[in-house]
């Protein structure tokens, strides 16, 4: 029997590891926004700058079809932009992806 | 534990005789008529109801009975009559105590607690009779004990963490009812009065009236509510919300609820009972009743879209 606090323990073995498996860290917040009407916008924040965000608004026009861009902002960085409600669509999408973890997708507004 | 052994066989005679009166008890609960039996038993029997009468009146009381039994009587007897009060809680050590020394008395005495472990549970209903939803619980506890906690009481092999887990939980209600009760507590709210104004804005009337009923501060809702909904809006003269754009009624109590569930509602117990006080620039949620204290997420409202018409934002700000 071997003592437990004896055995060697490398406490950074996580760290060299490196995040796991391509899915970032880090709240996505998806917003809806009301626009004039019974229109609506849909926000998506915090995804990583790893990724190329307008391959991401490429697919995700072709995917929900709706209109979308990126929109660069000072203190958010590199904001999805979407028309209509796409929250549901987007959760789905990031997740079949592999981009964000369904526990680190944050829906917000109603 | 010669010792122990001396003290316990007379108890063992004498748990027969109580066995015997724990089935009385039983019929009597049952039938509801005054059996009388050997006059033995039968001042078996009164003790026992008399016990159950001051459970009723008076736990303080109670207690007193219990210690004293313990004295005279074996641990079996006061193993009921602590099981009988719920709310005492110097009794939890004595008990598990007690459950130990039963564990390792012989297979005779596990039987025996068997009995005492539904007879248990048989006054224990007769005490709640008020919480209607409990007596099935009960019932669903008493499967479980002679299931779980007791299979592995008489026998060597290990016990599992599942049946250790179930009889735990076990002795947790039968210790404070009052817990389970306060699971089943639903935090009921008033419903918030939604009422559109023109075609643009909505119209949250009881604002005011939810935020008392939280107990927290008009503005810190007021915050969440619009940073929620990415919108504008304030709290006009008549205490009720406006708030720029169209919504419906349930729309706002999705928003509350998840409001409730982050700001108001302990996040290790759930009582609503909570205060949220500021501290250092961060929001920490005390609760009154488990005494927990967590921080809580800061108000961010994240990135905004451009909304409006940017020729009006141009003129503005020109």
């Amino acid at each position: 029997m071997s003592i437990q606090n004896l055995q060697t323990f490398d406490p950074f073995a996580d760290a060299n590891k490196g995040a796991d498996d391509d899915v970032q860290d880090g709240l996505v917040h998806i917003r809806i926004q009301q626009r004039n009407g019974r229109k609506t916008l849909t926000t998506v924040q915090g995804l990583s700058s790893d990724y190329d965000l307008k391959k991401i608004v490429r697919a995700c026009k072709k995917e929900f079809a709706c209109n979308g861009t990126v929109i660069e902002h000072p203190e958010y960085g590199e904001v999805l932009q979407l028309q209509g409600d796409q929250r549901e669509n987007i959760c789905q999408w990031l997740t079949k992806a592999g981009l964000a973890k369904p526990d680190q997708l944050k829906v917000h507004g109603f | 534990m010669a010792e122990d052994e001396a003290i316990f066989d007379p108890t063992l005679k004498k748990k027969k005789k109580k066995k015997k009166t724990a089935f009385d008890i039983d019929s009597v609960l049952a039938e509801s008529t005054g059996e009388n039996d050997n006059s033995n038993q039968g001042i078996n029997t009164e003790v026992e109801n008399k016990d159950d009468d001051q459970d009723d009146a008076n736990i303080e009381i109670d207690l007193d009975f219990s210690k004293k039994k313990k004295k005279k009587k074996k641990p079996f007897n006061l193993e009921e009559l602590d099981g009988a009060l719920p709310d005492v809680k110097e009794d939890t050590t004595n008990e598990t105590n007690q459950n130990q020394d039963d564990t390792v008395l012989d297979d005779n005495l596990d039987i025996e607690l068997d009995f005492s472990k539904t007879k248990k549970k048989k006054k224990k209903k007769k005490d709640l009779d008020e919480l209607i939803g409990e007596a099935e619980e009960k019932q669903e506890d008493k499967e479980n004990v002679e299931d779980n906690s007791v299979t592995w009481q008489g026998s060597d092999r290990d016990y599992t963490y599942d049946e250790l887990l179930t009889r735990v939980f076990e002795i947790m209600r039968d210790k404070n009812p009052d817990m389970v009760a306060g699971k089943k507590q639903k935090f009921v709210m008033r419903p918030p009065q939604v009422v559109r104004i023109g075609t643009k804005k909505t119209s949250f009337a009881n604002f005011t009236e939810i935020c008392k009923m939280l107990h927290r501060q008009p503005k810190h809702l007021l915050d969440f509510l619009l940073a929620e909904l990415g919108t504008s809006g304030s709290v006009d003269g008549n205490s009720q919300l406006i708030i720029k754009g169209r919504f419906q009624q349930k729309q706002i109590e999705n928003v509350l609820r998840r409001y409730i569930k982050e700001y108001v509602t302990c996040h290790t117990c759930r009582s609503p009972d909570t205060i949220l006080q500021k501290d250092t620039r961060l929001f920490f949620l005390q609760c009154e009743t488990c005494g927990s204290r967590c921080s809580v997420a800061s108000i961010k409202s994240g990135f905004q879209a451009v909304t409006s018409k940017r020729a009006a934002i141009r003129a503005k700000t020109a």
